[in-house]
């Protein structure tokens, strides 16, 4: 297990990480979401030991990380980087070597991912002469050709074509399914829904939730969706905030929140009083929503520090 | 399988790269083939020059001819041979004109006249100037009934040397010339590309990926070892090529003192080539694009400059000029102007020595500096990072 604990670092005067703690497990897919500049990268450096810290821990297996462990995590930095004028193969296993492999593990290693990703016929052509996304590709090669017991991966998905996202969201769940902790940041939440197993957002650099998408959720279970009673129904019950109402087949579907105290079996009631109730469902909001509440409750105003 | 790698594992790796990508570049053949064309352009420039300068052609009116046998004597004093034509004042006018004469020398109401296109040669002018001079003042002293030739010995300066005169001072003095060059040359090029190198991980964004699994110190390591290395090789690929030609063609005569320039052309290429790797690695970190790398190095072309001119121009005159002796114990001078002055015979072993061992000290300090300035710098990207900033690592 990753564990990340109460990572700081202020650059100049401005507080960019405030004690983001989170941990990513053995098999799981983590998804790392939050708007620009809310810290996702200057976290991911620092677990990449490429930035210092000023406090806080990172830990892998209990242990606080040092070079060794780094060398076998597998990362995609936010700025894609490789040298244009080296060719595929030869870059692919450079970057192997200089993680430690041996010369005929790191081939067998360029020629499987390569393989994978579908760039194998590029494997002699200079980096520069491939298309943006092939140049992706090899990018992804380059964080998984050391075979890493970790993998931290910033941004992953912006600017791939819809295969590309295809065949990294496979890649990314097949190496968590053999147990690899995954984490990747991405501004595109519905698929961060879909792949992840569990979720971080961060906002004005610290973690305002963390868990499962259904945890996230539940957590905040004080919503239903009522269809059947007529609009207005549950204008005067106390406790009760109508979030809004909308038409559907079968009647109107009110959306309500429960204040606190109030109770869903009351709810339920003057539901049934008020008219034929169809449905009754607590509430599962996207996790664009939960995103969206989780950092206007939590976000204060960017600490700005005089140096 | 997988292993932590050592550093010098590390290092070695990255050196490997640095060369393999330098050999199979164009860059490298075309680089030697240039520099081989510069060292036989110079050659040419200078036998051209020398050819040109050794023989004039002077045209005589009828009044100024009685002065040809002495005008053929004194050029031949002078070293200079001196083809005296007959012509009348309008044809040798003519023929200055088209160049087919340097000069036409005739006699005006107020004396003789020399007469050039837009300048006279200054050895032709001292050859007929003195020629008239002495003519004028042996006329002199016979009517006043001297003889002029005991003058002449009375006058006479004796030039003689304590030490015997060294009989390879010519070659010394081209060895030491090439040498200057090739230093100048491998210097600002084989340190132009680690700067060049620097940048181009840094605006390719490759060295955040590398970084995440190697040290800074290992990465430029790597890339200073490498790069020298084939700077190195370019150097005695150059040397050989260069000692086997000036040996085939008689320019050069005694193996020994070439071997020995050579020899010393290497050490002090390693010695000057990690001074100012240091100084191009760190020049190169501070920016983050190509387009921004010339003005960086730009400054660091004057160190260089400055004791390639003095080695070329002043002590080939002068081999034993203070300004040349003091400033060849000075780091970043050294490394052209110690070789040069010891090709040229004028620096004994010791002195070679003190000048190693201080320019070793500087470089202890540079390789210190810089490692500061790279780990500071090399993962900042956008504005160009001051050397304060990088160095204080704020």
């Amino acid at each position: 297990m990753l564990a990340i604990g109460g990572l700081a670092k202020r650059f100049g005067a401005v507080q960019a990480l405030d004690g983001v703690t989170f941990d990513a497990r053995p098999g799981e897919l983590f998804g790392f979401v939050g708007g620009n500049g809310a810290g996702k990268t200057t976290t991911m450096r620092i677990v990449l030991g490429v930035l210092a810290s000023d406090s806080g821990t990172v830990r892998w297996q209990g242990r606080p990380i040092d070079a060794d462990v780094r060398r076998r995590i597998g990362y995609m930095p936010e700025e894609r980087g490789l040298y244009p004028k080296m060719k595929v193969g030869a870059q692919l296993e450079y970057l192997a070597r200089l993680h430690g492999m041996d010369v005929a593990t790191a081939r067998d290693a360029v020629r499987r991912w390569t393989e994978r990703v579908g760039i194998e016929a590029r494997i002699g052509d200079e980096v520069q002469k491939l298309s943006l996304g092939n140049q992706q590709r090899v990018q992804l090669c380059a964080a998984l050709v050391h075979d890493p017991d970790v993998l931290v991966l910033d941004e992953p998905f912006s600017g791939l074509d819809p295969t590309a996202v295809e065949t990294m969201s496979g890649v990314l769940r097949e190496k968590a399914d053999a147990g690899t902790p995954v984490i990747f940041s991405s501004h595109q939440l519905e698929l961060v829904e879909r792949l992840c197993d569990r979720v971080g957002i961060i906002s004005a650099g610290a973690m305002v939730a963390v868990g499962t998408v259904e945890d996230l959720r539940t957590g905040d279970s004080t919503r239903y969706d009522v269809v059947g009673p007529p609009r207005g129904w549950a204008d005067e019950l106390a406790g009760v905030r109508v979030l809004g109402v909308e038409e559907s087949p079968v009647g109107p579907r009110t959306r309500v929140e429960l204040g606190a105290g109030a109770d869903d079996q009351a709810l339920l009631a003057a539901a049934t009083a008020a008219g034929a109730v169809r449905e009754f469902t607590p509430y599962r909001p996207p996790l664009t929503e939960l995103y969206r509440d989780a950092v206007a409750d939590h976000a204060p105003p960017r600490q700005e520090v005089a140096s | 399988m997988s292993a932590p790698l050592s550093p010098a594992r590390t290092v070695a790796l990255v050196a490997r790269r640095e060369i393999g990508m330098q050999l199979r570049s164009r860059s490298f053949l075309y680089g030697l083939l240039l520099t081989l064309a510069i060292f036989a352009g110079y050659g040419l420039l200078f036998s051209f020059i020398g050819s040109e300068g050794s023989s004039s052609t002077l045209g005589v009116t009828a009044e100024a001819r009685a002065l040809t046998p002495a005008l053929q004597q004194a050029g031949q004093q002078q070293g200079q041979t001196v083809a005296i034509t007959d012509v009348d004042r309008a044809g040798g006018e003519a023929q200055v004109r088209s160049g087919g004469l340097d000069a036409l020398l005739t006699r005006g109401p107020d004396g003789f006249e020399l007469i050039g296109q837009d300048s006279v040669d200054s050895t032709l002018q001292r050859i007929v100037t003195g020629t008239v001079g002495q003519q004028a003042r042996d006329s002199a002293l016979r009517s006043a009934g001297v003889d002029p030739a005991t003058v002449d010995r009375a006058g006479t300066v004796g030039v003689s040397t304590l030490v015997p005169e060294d009989p390879l001072r010519g070659q010394r003095l081209g060895l030491a010339f090439a040498v200057a060059i090739l230093l100048f040359f491998s210097l600002t090029s084989y340190g132009g590309a680690v700067a060049q190198g620097v940048v181009e991980e840094k605006s390719s964004r490759v060295v955040e990926l590398l970084l995440s699994t190697i040290k800074p110190l290992h990465l430029l390591a790597g890339k200073i070892l490498g790069l020298g290395a084939v700077g190195l090789l370019q150097l005695l690929i150059l040397g050989a090529i260069g000692t086997v030609g000036a040996l085939a063609f008689g320019v050069l005569t005694v193996p020994t003192a070439v071997l020995s320039a050579l020899g010393l052309a290497v050490l002090w290429y390693l010695l000057g080539f990690f001074l100012y790797a240091t100084l191009y690695a760190s020049a190169g970190a501070l920016v983050s694009r190509q387009e921004e790398l010339q003005s960086a190095v730009a400054p660091l072309i004057f160190p260089l400059l400055i004791p390639f001119v003095i080695a070329v121009s002043v002590l080939p005159n002068d081999p034993r000029n203070g300004l040349a002796t003091v400033l060849s114990f000075v780091p970043f001078f050294s490394p052209t102007l110690m070789p040069a002055r010891a090709a040229l015979g004028v620096a004994p072993w010791w002195q070679v020595l003190i000048s190693a061992l201080l320019t070793l000290g500087a470089i202890a300090v540079m390789v210190w500096v810089a490692a500061r300035i790279y780990r500071n710098s090399v993962l900042r990207t956008g504005a160009k990072v001051s050397w304060r900033e990088a160095i204080s690592g704020r």
